[in-house]
């Protein structure tokens, strides 16, 4: 009779590819676990706080600095939120330019997703031409905004620069491309075996748990539910080009896969209409410098679910209170509960399968196996996941 | 073993580590705190459009068999400690690549309650990319401005000591 | 079911517990409740499947300067419910002197880290939260500073640091 171990995996120090320190703490007996905590801060900067002490340009930059990954919906939140309590509404030229920058970030993001939770199944393949593929958008982003990431598009009351002709063609060049890779990954997340194996009823969540626990975007709609802020309550110019809401039944792994590369083709299909109804006029609109006092909520979908401000303003030049809940907290939240009950060796693709983003609200992992304390490496952790598979 | 710092044994072992950890250095990346701006573009400068592995750099799990330290970020307080223990784990010589402005400067986060500083506050650094984030392009020639300066042996800041007493 | 019906539907719900109600935003519903009362709020609505626990928000209010009527500092703390487009927030307000709120983790059991959240950023204890160990703060962070109240400036005041690196640069 084995006692029970403890079995300590810090993911994120040094780890190759999943970018960020966090620190997971997970209870197992034998192979399967039986609880799940985490342990945040290792990238906590005190964003919120330092919000308070800069003016309201100021903390666009910042907030675009929570993640570098998601950083245009963190400065869109905000830029809308600004615009509510100012009473403002930016151009719909400005709006349109959002929302194509918002849907090149979510197949930026999607891509890099795919490349990593590949990585985590010892994919490797999978894993570098998705990356290889995922230049083409940076390509496209750099083309548009002048960097790879943190693209500053947005003011408050508009964005900063226009889309010509010329970057017209170069994107819908590009996004042909990219359809047509993301069919051959479809198709190879859905058939490969030796990939099946390792996703199809792995992590299942089911429909009332993604309900109750909160779980949000790709994550919930995986599980079936319909929850999409850009369907729910659209912003940008979504009013104006419709989102078809993408959802699986499976609630597995195999599912959320699926759930996000199909996101794939519904953003290719946004940018093009975009593209081909971008409306005329100007970029900006003038937004007093001093925002009035109010309160106001902005909801936006990342790539990775509903982000969430809570815009407080005291009429002065600087926010009295801005509250960021991050998408992947939501999904944290929900994978400590449905971990439990699973192998030890799911354990990276369940994790990654949320697609973790530790900058955004910040982490790490812990595994308890009992009384003898452990010390495991997410990349251990991650080598025992596909040794365990290949032995079966 | 301790060949005598002139002996001919030891000049051709240094030369033979210096060819060694010249033409295959390991790198391991620690985030202290960044915004994974700098991450995703150290991971995308391994991926087969730069594929900084043509360079023998290969990004390595564990410090202990890592030449090169890569941070990236402003160093905040829980992962200071982190910082130290890894840097301290990894072999002599080391080298310490400090990438993109937070991790020069403490950048957009400077002056946040939980950012101690800059990277240079806290580990000695040799190479500094600025950039937010830097480009592949960037970190690549970083990277190789190291290797060109330890061919020349003249690396700078290597293996400084670690000043005790630096900020908590 | 649109917006507005979804609102009214929630102010229904709620409407045992509400001290003051206000619509803010079209979209959105603040409910004012007792301290006491958080518990059945929550479960009312969890109970009714009125959209999902989407976040949890600590505002502090700093006890009145001099000149303004007397006011005791108390941490506001806001739970947000979404359904599609509709808001609803829960609006508690607890004192300094007696920082202390319902766990909701009976109810929602997701919510245990924004609990944590809260109780790191502005000490306010929650009641039967089943963690309570530090999430995102450094484990010498020291006892009773809490970062997101009005009254914390920066590390000068707490443990005189910051001049070692930061701010005299």
């Amino acid at each position: 009779m084995e006692a029970q171990r403890k079995f300590i995996v810090p993911i994120g120090p040094q780890h190759p590819a999943l970018k960020e320190p966090g620190h997971f703490q997970f209870s197992v007996e034998g192979e399967i676990v039986t609880g799940a905590t985490v342990r945040l801060g290792y990238v906590h900067r005190g964003i919120e706080k330092g919000a308070e002490a800069r003016n309201w340009t100021q903390n666009l930059y910042l907030f675009e600095r929570i993640c570098g990954i998601c950083s245009h919906v963190h400065a869109t939140a905000l830029a809308l939120g600004a615009e509510r309590l100012a009473g403002v509404e930016a151009p719909p030229r400005a709006q349109a330019i959002r929302t194509l920058m918002s849907e090149l970030e979510r197949i930026h993001s999607h891509m890099l997703w795919l490349g990593v939770a590949a990585h985590e199944g010892g994919f490797e393949t999978l894993f570098m031409y998705s990356w290889r593929d995922r230049e083409i958008v940076m390509d496209l982003l750099e083309s548009l905004s002048g960097n790879r990431v943190n693209y500053s598009v947005n003011l408050i009351g508009g964005v900063k620069f226009d889309v010509t002709e010329k970057h017209h063609d170069e994107i819908l060049k590009g996004i042909e491309i990219l359809e047509e890779r993301t069919k051959h990954y479809l198709k190879v997340v859905t058939t490969d075996r030796t990939f099946l194996a390792r996703t199809r009823g792995v992590g299942l969540m089911t429909l009332q748990q993604a309900e109750l626990f909160g779980a949000v975007g790709p994550t919930a709609r995986a599980s079936g539910v319909a929850r999409d802020v850009r369907i729910d309550a659209p912003y940008e110019a979504y009013p104006q080009f419709p989102v078809r809401l993408v959802t699986d039944d499976g609630g597995d792994l195999l599912a959320r896969f699926k759930v996000r590369t199909r996101e794939l083709f519904e953003s290719y299909r946004l940018i093009r209409e975009i593209l081909n109804h971008m409306p005329p006029g100007e970029l900006t609109t003038r937004v007093p410098r001093r925002i009035p006092a109010g309160e106001t909520i902005s909801r936006v979908e990342a790539p990775r679910g509903e982000l969430f401000y809570f815009i407080k303003s005291n009429g002065s030049e600087k926010p009295e209170r801005i509250k960021v809940r991050t998408p992947s907290l939501c999904n944290w939240a929900s994978v400590t509960q449905v971990a439990i009950g699973h192998k030890l060796a799911d354990m990276p693709m369940i994790l990654s399968g949320i697609d973790p983003c530790f900058s955004c609200n910040d982490r790490m992992v812990t595994i308890n196996r009992g009384s003898s304390s452990q010390v495991w490496t997410w990349e251990e952790l991650r080598r025992y996941g596909i040794e365990y598979y290949r032995q079966r | 073993m301790d060949g005598q710092a002139g002996s001919p044994w030891q000049q051709a072992l240094d030369k033979v580590r210096d060819w060694a950890r010249i033409n295959s250095p390991w790198a391991i990346h620690y985030n202290s705190g960044s915004c994974n701006g700098c991450d995703i573009e150290i991971m995308a400068t391994l991926t087969p459009r730069y594929d900084l592995e043509r360079f023998g750099v290969k990004l390595q799990g564990s410090p202990r068999h890592a030449d090169i330290l890569i941070v990236t970020g402003p160093v905040t307080r829980l992962s200071r400690e982190r910082l130290l223990r890894i840097y301290d784990q990894m072999p002599n010589p080391k080298f310490v690549i400090a990438c993109g402005s937070c991790g020069l400067s403490g950048g957009a986060f400077r002056g946040c309650y939980n950012i101690v500083g800059d990277i240079s506050e806290v580990i000695p650094v040799s190479v500094y990319i600025p950039g937010c984030p830097p480009r592949p392009e960037a970190i690549i020639y970083g990277v190789v401005q190291l290797l060109e300066s330890l061919k020349r042996r003249n690396a700078p800041a290597v293996n400084l000591p670690r000043q005790e007493g630096a900020p908590a | 079911m649109d917006t507005s019906t979804a609102l009214e539907k929630a102010a229904a719900i709620l409407q045992p517990w509400a001290l003051a109600t206000a619509t803010p935003e079209p979209n959105r519903l603040d409910v004012v409740i007792e301290r006491g009362s958080l518990i059945p709020a929550v479960k009312a609505l969890v109970k009714a499947r009125w959209g999902f626990f989407s976040a949890l928000t600590g505002l502090d209010q700093p006890p009145s300067g001099d000149g303004e009527p007397v006011r005791e500092g108390c941490v506001e703390v806001l739970y947000h419910f979404c359904s599609a487009a509709a808001v609803v927030t829960l609006r508690v307000s607890v004192p300094y002197s007696d920082a202390k709120i319902d766990s909701i983790c009976e109810v929602i059991p997701s919510a245990t880290l924004y609990e944590r959240e809260l109780i790191e950023m502005f000490g306010v204890e929650c009641t039967g939260t089943p963690n309570t160990e530090r999430l995102l703060l450094s484990d010498d962070w020291p006892e009773g500073v809490y970062p997101l109240r009005k009254s914390f400036t920066g590390f000068q005041q707490a443990e005189g640091q910051e001049a070692n690196h930061g701010s005299a640069a």
